[in-house]
């Protein structure tokens, strides 16, 4: 259908959390703590973001974990999956991330928690919410990095090599902190910061993780990932495997999922901004070292 | 052939919510195809990119602004 490269199925994409939208309360431990950090984040800019979006809202946990902070008075909640976003308190709308149905531009502040890692376009997403930011609008956003769920990923290739003699993708690829910071200014945001932390959270084995994984609508949606059941034997092979080599004294396995965060700003005159090269009108050296380096005759405007 | 019915109550959405779009919200709606402007047709509950020539349903007043969900203008109507 497309001219690109689809990395993931979106119908997939949204089959996961149309399934997963009722149960979600039971499985929303990393959403909620992510909303919750994103939010302390917003409560540190000392500014109010009247109109808002939070993009791939889930069921509202961001607006539920903001609890009024932020000076935001009007927060619109959007999700791809129509399902999910019903549970999310009004006005709310479901639209997919990179084909955003607003005008330009309309917000003050874009969110987004735990969602962008499954945009195809993650470079024409943030093209997008760049056009829907006013003037010194603010994206804030959390997705999931490319160190997430390492250990997993490793068991299952390991397993299926072993059981099948080849082996395909299982979990999703993610974005690496490299990448990102150079993709917001290419939207044309200015001041972009990317940081990373990890969650680790243990579960009783490696099938009570991968529950709760679909629980939250985060199973795998590779595009080309093979259109079969994953056998039981290479699950049980896999999570034997994790079980032994990451176990805890308690036999509960970690899971680490690697959260970045980024921030960047729509471009306004009140920001700061580097000086074109050559346009300095005092010399580094002298400043550091007054008279040692000057040099006869330098160039002064 | 026929239109899947809305299924308003499979999953338990919000009861509070109005039945039409929200007004702000309404606002700053364009088509997420052509960034053209969309009628709102109030009746069917439709909201309608006649550039495009799609109509994308409102379902218990969320619009579902989504390429594939849209209704074709020149297509026969499933509704009545």
């Amino acid at each position: 259908m497309g001219d690109g490269i689809e990395v993931f199925d979106q119908g997939a994409v949204r089959r996961h959390r149309e399934r997963a939208a009722a149960g979600l309360g039971e499985h929303d431990f990393l959403l909620v703590e992510v909303a919750e950090r994103l939010a302390d984040r917003l409560s540190d800019v000392k500014r109010r973001f009247p109109f808002a979006l939070d993009l791939g809202c889930h069921r509202g946990e961001f607006g539920r974990a903001l609890a009024g902070r932020g000076g935001i008075e009007t927060l619109i909640h959007c999700d791809p999956s129509p399902a999910m976003v019903a549970h999310a308190p009004g006005p709310r709308l479901a639209a997919a991330e990179d084909r955003l149905p607003f005008r330009a531009p309309a917000f003050d502040l874009v969110t987004s928690v735990l969602s962008l890692h499954w945009a195809n376009d993650l470079p024409g997403a943030l093209i997008q919410i760049a056009r829907c930011l006013r003037p010194d609008g603010l994206l804030l956003a959390a997705l999931l990095g490319g160190e997430t769920l390492g250990d997993l990923r490793r068991a299952l290739v390991e397993a299926e090599l072993a059981e099948r003699g080849g082996a395909s993708p299982r979990v999703s690829p993610f974005a690496d902190i490299g990448d990102l910071g150079g993709l917001l200014q290419r939207a044309g945001l200015a001041m972009p910061v990317v940081d990373a932390d990890t969650i680790t959270v243990t579960y009783p084995d490696a099938f009570a993780l991968m529950a709760d994984l679909r629980g939250m609508g985060e199973s795998n949606a590779v595009a080309d990932r093979v259109r079969h059941f994953t056998p039981r034997s290479v699950l049980a092979a896999a999570a034997a495997a994790y079980g032994a080599q990451h176990g805890d004294a308690d036999g509960r396995i970690p899971a680490r999922f690697q959260v970045l965060y980024l921030t960047a700003w729509k471009p306004h005159e009140s920001q700061p901004r580097a000086l074109r090269p050559g346009s300095a009108e005092a010399s580094l050296a002298e400043t550091l070292e007054p008279g040692a380096h000057s040099r006869q005759g330098h160039k002064r405007v | 052939m026929s239109d899947t019915p809305a299924a308003p109550d499979d999953d338990g959405p919000d009861p509070r919510s109005a039945q039409t779009v929200d007004a702000k919200l309404l606002e700053i709606l364009v088509c997420p195809l052509t960034h053209g402007p969309l009628r709102y047709d109030r009746a069917r509950q439709e909201l309608i990119s006649d550039q495009a020539g799609l109509a994308y349903p409102v379902r218990d007043g969320i619009p579902i602004m989504l390429v594939d969900e849209a209704r074709a203008l020149d297509a026969p109507d499933a509704d009545s």
